[in-house]
This record gives C-alpha cells, structure tokens and sequence, in this order.
C-alpha cells in the first residue's frame, strides 16, 4: 500500500489487461474440456463429461500419469534431503566458499534445460540409464535442488543463529541439532521447496524428450505427442486436471507459507 | 575447520549428485564442440560462414528482444498496479501472476494452439460474427511464438520488479506530490528512477529464459521458424551432427553466463524464488 | 578455593584486526565474574573462546585444569544464557528446560523430576507448558537461566543477560541473579557493558579494552584505585589532573597538592568528584560555580580553579549553599583521594 496512491487510468488498463492475457487463455482449456463435440471446440449443445472419461479409460493416459507421479515423487525425495542438508550447512557455515557453491547449485535454474538434455542424452549412455526410472529421477532430482535450497535459504534466514549455538552449548550433537532445533522450525520452507521440486518434475518435458523413449512415457511426453499429433478434446481434459493438480499444491504451499508467518 | 566437519559434510550429497550428474554432462558438451566431428574450431567456423546457423541466431535474437521488450512493458504495469493495490487486492493480483508461473508450460502452449490455430476459437469467432472472411495466420509463425512466449515471460518480469517497486518508501510518493508534482511528475521524477534496478533485473532475467526456450516456441513455432534450442534437438536427434548441435549449446550456455556476468549485480535469482509471495 | 578457569596467553585475530590479545584470567570456583567494557572490547569474544563456538588464534582454555581449547562447545559442560536468551520459539517452558537433558539421553522420569527442580528454582513454577512468546521478557529471561542450570554445569556463561530488559526490571533481575549465584554456588561468567550492573553483581570485575585486559579485581578495588585513565573513566566519572610529583606532593596548575604516594616524574591524578567537598581540608583551592544541575539526591557541580574545570558532586543535604553560576567557593580534597593512574593513550 502506498499511503492512497493510486495507479492512474492507463497503468489501470494495461494491468487488468495484462492479468487477463496472463489468466484468460489458461482458463479457456476447462469449457473446451467439457465440450460435447469430437474436435477441439466450444461446447456446441451442452457440457459433456465423455472426453474425462477417454482419459480415465486410456491404460496410456493412466500408466503415464502414474508413472509421472512415482517419478516426480522420487526426484523430490532426493531433491529434498540433498537440498535441505546443503542449504543448511551452506548457512551455518557461510563462508566465501559456500558461498560459491550455493551459487553453483543454482546453475540448472540458468542452464537452459536443451543443453543438459543433449549432455545427459550421451552421459546417460554410459551409465546405461537411458529409457530407465532411475534415470529420470536423478535427472529431475538434481535439477530440482536448486527450488529446494532457495526456498530453504529463505526460512533460514530468520533462524536465528543463537539457537543453533545454544542448542550446541547445551550438548546437543549435530544430528540432535538437526532434528531438534533447525528442521521443525524450517519445516515450512523444506515443504515449499518440496513442492516446487514435485511441481518441476511432474511438469518437465525436455529431458524426458532426450533420455526416455519406449519403457519411460511420462505425462508430459504425452502430452508432447498429443499435441504435435492428434488435437483432441481429451488433451484439453487432461490440461484440466494438469492445472488442477498445480492449483492444489500452490494452495498447499500458501497455507504451509501462512503457517510460517505466524 | 575441523570443528565443523560434521557441517560439510551435510553439503556433499548435494554437491556430489550436482558435480556426477549435472556439471559433468554439461562440461561434456562443452567438450564435444571441440572434438567432433574432429578436434578444433571448425564447428565455431560455423558461425561465420553457415547460412542456416547465422539464421538461427539471428531469428532467436529478434524474437528474444521482442518477447523482452513486450514482458517488460506488460510486466511493470502489472507490477505498478500490484505494488500500488491495497493489502487484500494484492493477493488476488498475485495469484494471476504466480499461478500461471507454475502451470505446466505444454499446458499453457496447448491452450495458445485451441485459441490461435485457424480453426482456433479466435479465427472461428472472428469468421462468426464477420469481421473476417478468412481465417488469419496466428499461429506457427514468429506471431505466435511471441504470443506464447511473452505469456510464458511476464510472471518472471513481474517478480523481479515487484520486489524493487516494494522497498521504495511510500511517504517519498506522498511527499512529492505534496510538494506539488503532477501525478506523472511522480512517476517519472520518483517511481520510474527507483523501481530501474528491478527493471534491469527483469530484462536480464527475462533475455536469458528467452534465449534456451524450448517448448513454446516449438509447439507455437510449428517447426516453421526455428529458435536456437529446437534447433539444437533438431541437430541432435534427427541429423546426428553432435558437433555443431554442441557447439550451438555452448554458445548459448557462454551468451547466458556472461550476460549474468555482466549483470551480477541487479540480478538476484535467490530474491527472485525465495521472495516470490 | 581453587581455580575454576584459567585463560593462559588466550588471543584471536581476524586477519590483522585484533580481537582479543594476551588475555591471562583465573576464575576461582565459586566467584561472579564480569568481563566489563565497551562494545568491541573483545568480552564477547572471550566468551565466545570460553564456550567454543570462536576458536582462539592463540593459547590456552583450562575448565578444572582439564585443556577444553580443542573441543567443540558441546564437550564442555557450561550452561549459557544468551543475549536476546535464544530460546527455541517452537518448544514450551518445559520442553526448553529438557532439552540439554534430553541430548544426554536421560530418562522422561529424570527430565520431569529436574525441570520441575529448575522450574522452582527460577520461580516460574506453573510456566511449563507455555509458549516462549507467551512470556514477558523477564519471564523469558528465567527460563533461559534454568535451561542453563537444570544439567548442573560446572560453569555459567551469561552474556549480556539484562540488556534487553528495561530499567527497572533490570534492577530487580539484578537482586535475583545475585540471590541464584548465591544459592547455586557455580561460577558464573558475565559479559555486559553496564558499569553499574558490573560493580552490582559481580565478586570479580575484568575491564577490557581494546582487546586487552585492563585490570581484573574486585568492584571496590577498581572503583577506589584505578590504575589506568581508562579505567578510571570508564567505570565512574574522574577528574584527571596532570603534575610533577616529587615525594608526597604534586605540582599542578600552579598549585601545590599533597598527595600520600607521590614519588617523581609527570604524573596524573585520578580524582573522583564525590571526593571533594565544600570546605577546608588537606587541598584547599578558590573556586567559582561555572555550571550545576540538581540531580534528586545530590548536586553535580563544575567548579573553575586553578586546576582547571572540576566535577565536583555534593549530596543534597550536605550542600552548605544553594548553588549559584558564578558563586564564589572554596573546595577540598583530601591527600590520599585521588589516584595516580597510567595515561593509556587512546582513553576514550
């Protein structure tokens, strides 16, 4: 709030504008979803369910949801621990060195994802872990540190040192330390960038694209090949529960973000 | 040092799953522009003599600054209104910035092809009621693909500048109009100078995204107009040509970091994630 | 008594900042330590040595004779009251309390028994399941002080225990802390700047500066015979007044002051303003009242002389007149009331 300044008419416009362009076409996916017609359209004559229950009868659809889901869950767990762990030493210890590796791991935010895609394309050759589960979970797992240890960093930066030091001057050992004092306070962080690692796995596509092909068909990669293929209302419905399932963990993530607040 | 073992040693998973899995793979490209297909400079000779590399480049260089130039124009307004909004209206005007930055980005490309294709909600209303005869080309050209990008780029403008435009002091605001400045006397002597720096952030931000974009440019694109990252996939998994496809890579890779680099300073990715509420 | 603590030659720089030099200090069992002095003194930074979470450059740590130099903070055995308490905001009263018993893995039945012993040893008993944030500061500041004692250390560390409280409270909390120390019978170890909470708690004051140890002794002691200018000035106010010694006497401003433990040389003389009074005595000087104020229980006066500008403070119902700017007076001192103290250069 700015003590009653207002936006004027033109920076009124052009936001509401811009809030529009950036919501509108993302809704437009859910009446498209229910149309009654056999081809991407508006609803003709009435709501229709049956493109939901294309999906939810497609053994594809289905596998790759799944598949996604165990995949993107995976990936978290490891994101999580090797993320929090960093993050949290990288704080207690802040020092130029550290400093430089949390940089560091900030990389794969920055790196665009085609150059790692194409690097691991061959890497993964090596280690035998192209079209493999594995694979891919190191692959999102790494990639999604980086969510873990900002959102991580955040909640540690009103930890207040002292405790950690009094908890130490008491006789506690790192372990205790850890389990004790640090992670239920930072908890709320270690959820948020639980969720975003969740959400970048779940979501990622160009990786996927390079080291899975046949035994590994996550749901964005069918998603790929749905749209370059064949449009079909079921895309729309799939899109649909897509952002049903972002909106239900970003409402996860602001409630986990309010209880941090109090 | 040695008192603090326990402590470093909480950074090694994170640091070797970082070094084994994402550093090497990387370094590696990096390596092969040098080596296939023989060692030396020839892919980088690329640059200069190749008509299909100095096209990519300069396609993905146009449209990069267009897709910047247009989410930072939407983006400050947006942030502007944000910034100025009371308490409760400025959750609303965030939720219609970060949910669209966390729906899946195939999502987001599908739901610009339903509405931009020529048999795309757009075309068809517009034949409908008559304003056209004849479907309009809105998507698998540059057109599309700054429609897709720009929406894909506006949230991650908006952070950026909503968290300068945060710490400028109200009272500054209501003390120069006090003193008689116009409302746009306001904004151009006062707001504009001290939310740049979060401008700057945001260009900077917004560029480099550009650059490596995959996906929207590739659904939107049609294959038709070819930026540098599908350009790459296209070397890659369809002509087996690793030596120019890293080559690309790498230079992408360098252009990112040294335009970071130079902007070390304004840019701050840990603010842009961790403040983003 | 025998030595608690012993700091051997203990000093730590930060590149060619010096924090703490040379610092020598026996601790007795038993005794209230203070470590006293302005804000970058280095007090905090041998605290900081004494617990372990600051690794000394150089020297020695000794806790019983046993070297703790080289072990980490949580293999010493000393109980902390931190600045601001560091209380864990996520734990209750009791749950704070058991906490150092908890990592020495003691039973859920010893842990009870002890917390409701620490409990009423600070008298907050009934306080145990509240949240810290639900306590007011001094409340707070108690429960840090059982946190600290329920595992029965051999040492206490407090480091600036009372700053964050306001000041009445801090005078009451001063009375406590003292009955405790008495009660508990443990070394304590404190780091203030406060002077006057210094001189009130403690058997044992060290005043540092600048990194160095000024004078360790007790209140009194240091109060009555400074050896320094610094420490004269800091703890208390002082009049400094420069001469020529020769045996018995000092030459000063054109004056001559008998002074019992004058031998030769320059020298300056420490004098404490309620040292001198209105009348007649072994050092007797004209003056006249430049300024004053009324100070409740007394009056603080500057008197000009041939010594220069002297702070001279009356009680109240000694004052043979009411002050006056420009009154006329005469003042005195006796031979042994002022101190000869080093001139350190860089006295504040």
């Amino acid at each position: 709030m700015m003590g009653g300044y207002k936006p004027g008419w033109f920076a009124r416009t052009l936001s509401w504008g811009t809030a529009a362009y950036l919501v509108l076409p993302i809704l437009i996916v859910i009446p498209v979803s229910l149309t009654d017609q056999r081809f991407l359209s508006l609803p003709h004559h009435g709501l229709s369910l049956r493109h939901y229950a294309t999906v939810f009868a497609s053994p594809e659809w289905i596998g790759s949801i799944l598949q996604s889901f165990w995949i993107a869950l995976a990936a978290t767990v490891l994101s999580v621990v090797a993320g929090t762990l960093f993050a949290v030493a990288a704080w207690r210890l802040d020092r130029r060195s550290t400093q430089i590796l949390s940089a560091l791991m900030l990389l794969p935010l920055i790196v665009p994802s085609i150059v790692y895609a194409i690097g691991l394309y061959r890497y993964f050759g090596w280690w035998d872990l192209l079209d493999r589960f594995l694979g891919v979970v190191i692959a999102h797992g790494v990639t999604g540190i980086p969510y873990v240890v900002i959102t991580v960093s955040a909640a540690l930066a009103s930890f207040d040192p002292r405790l950690e030091q009094a908890a130490r001057g008491m006789g506690a050992s790192l372990p205790q330390v850890l389990r004790w004092v640090i992670l239920p306070r930072i908890m709320p962080g270690v959820v948020s960038g639980a969720i975003f690692a969740f959400i970048h796995s779940w979501d990622e596509l160009i990786i996927v694209l390079f080291i899975a092909s046949r035994d590994v068909f996550t749901l964005p990669r069918r998603i790929w090949d749905g749209i370059n293929e064949n449009l079909d209302p079921a895309m729309a419905a799939v899109a649909v529960l897509l952002i049903g399932m972002t909106l239900i963990l970003l409402l996860l993530d602001m409630l986990v973000r309010r209880r941090r607040d109090d | 040092m040695r008192r603090d073992a326990g402590w470093w040693a909480l950074l090694l998973p994170a640091f070797l799953l970082l070094s084994v899995f994402y550093i090497v793979p990387i370094v590696q490209v990096l390596a092969i522009s040098f080596m296939e297909p023989e060692p030396g400079f020839g892919n980088y000779e690329r640059i200069a003599t190749n008509l299909s590399v100095q096209r990519v480049l300069l396609t993905t260089a146009r449209i990069c600054i267009i897709t910047t130039a247009i989410a930072l124009f939407l983006g400050y307004a947006l942030a502007y209104a944000i910034t100025l909004a009371s308490e409760n209206a400025r959750r609303w005007w965030l939720l219609c910035v970060l949910v669209p930055l966390w729906i899946s980005v195939l999502v987001r490309a599908f739901a610009w092809v339903t509405l931009l294709r020529r048999q795309g909600l757009i075309n068809q209303t517009l034949m409908e009621t008559g304003v056209i005869a004849e479907p309009l080309a809105l998507v698998w050209n540059e057109f599309g693909i700054i429609v897709g990008m720009v929406h894909y780029m506006v949230p991650y403008a908006v952070l950026p500048m909503l968290a300068s435009m945060r710490e400028i002091d109200p009272r500054l605001l209501a003390a120069a109009r006090g003193m008689g400045a116009s409302r746009i006397q306001v904004f151009t002597r006062i707001f504009f100078p001290l939310s740049a720096p979060g401008l700057v952030a945001a260009g900077v931000l917004v560029f480099i995204f550009s650059l490596g974009f995959y996906v929207t440019p590739a659904i939107l694109g049609g294959g038709r107009t070819l930026m540098v990252a599908e350009w790459i996939s296209l070397q890659i998994l369809d002509l087996i040509r690793w030596g120019l496809g890293t080559m690309m890579a790498t230079l992408l890779v360098v252009t990112i970091l040294v335009t970071l680099a130079v902007f070390s300073r304004v840019v701050n990715l840990r603010r842009l994630f961790g403040g983003a509420r | 008594m025998s030595t608690a603590l012993e700091l051997n030659a203990l000093s730590k720089r930060y590149g060619s900042f010096v924090a703490v030099e040379n610092a020598e200090l026996r601790v007795e069992r038993g005794a209230f330590l203070t470590l006293l002095g302005p804000s970058g003194s280095g007090k905090t930074t041998i605290l900081m040595m004494i617990a372990g979470f600051t690794e000394p450059t150089q020297g020695r740590i000794l806790l019983d004779g046993r070297d703790i130099t080289a072990l980490p903070p949580e293999r010493r055995d000393f109980g902390m009251v931190f600045q601001g308490y560091a209380l864990f905001p996520h734990m209750t009263v009791a749950e704070n309390i058991a906490f150092p018993l908890r990592v020495r893995g003691m039973t859920k039945a010893t842990r009870d028994e002890k917390v409701r012993g620490a409990l009423d040893l600070v008298q907050l008993t009934g306080f145990a399941d509240r949240l810290p944030k639900q306590l007011s500061g001094g409340q707070q500041q108690r429960v840090a002080l059982a946190r600290a004692l329920v595992f029965d250390p051999a040492l206490l560390l407090l480091d600036e225990p009372l700053s964050a409280l306001d000041k009445k409270l801090r005078a009451e909390l001063q009375d406590e802390l003292r009955a405790l120390h008495r009660r508990v019978g443990r070394t304590f170890i404190n780091v203030t700047h406060d002077q006057d909470e210094a001189l009130s708690l403690s058997d044992t004051v060290a005043i540092l500066n600048h990194g160095r140890l000024q004078q360790v002794g007790a209140p009194a002691e240091l109060y009555e015979r400074p050896r320094t200018r610094f420490v004269a000035d800091f703890l208390g106010k002082s009049n400094f007044i420069r001469g020529r010694a020769e045996p018995g006497l000092v030459h000063a401003g054109g004056v001559t002051l008998r002074q019992h433990d004058a031998t030769s040389g320059d020298v300056l003389l420490s004098l404490r303003p309620e040292k001198i009074a209105i009348a007649e005595g072994d050092n007797a000087l004209d003056g006249r009242i430049a300024s004053w104020s009324y100070l409740g229980a007394g009056y603080a006066l500057v008197v000009d002389t041939a010594l220069g500008a002297l702070r001279v403070h009356l009680p109240s119902w000694r004052a043979p007149v009411a002050p006056a700017e420009g009154l006329q007076l005469r003042i005195a001192f006796a031979a042994d009331a002022a101190t000869i103290v080093q001139d350190d250069a860089d006295a504040p």
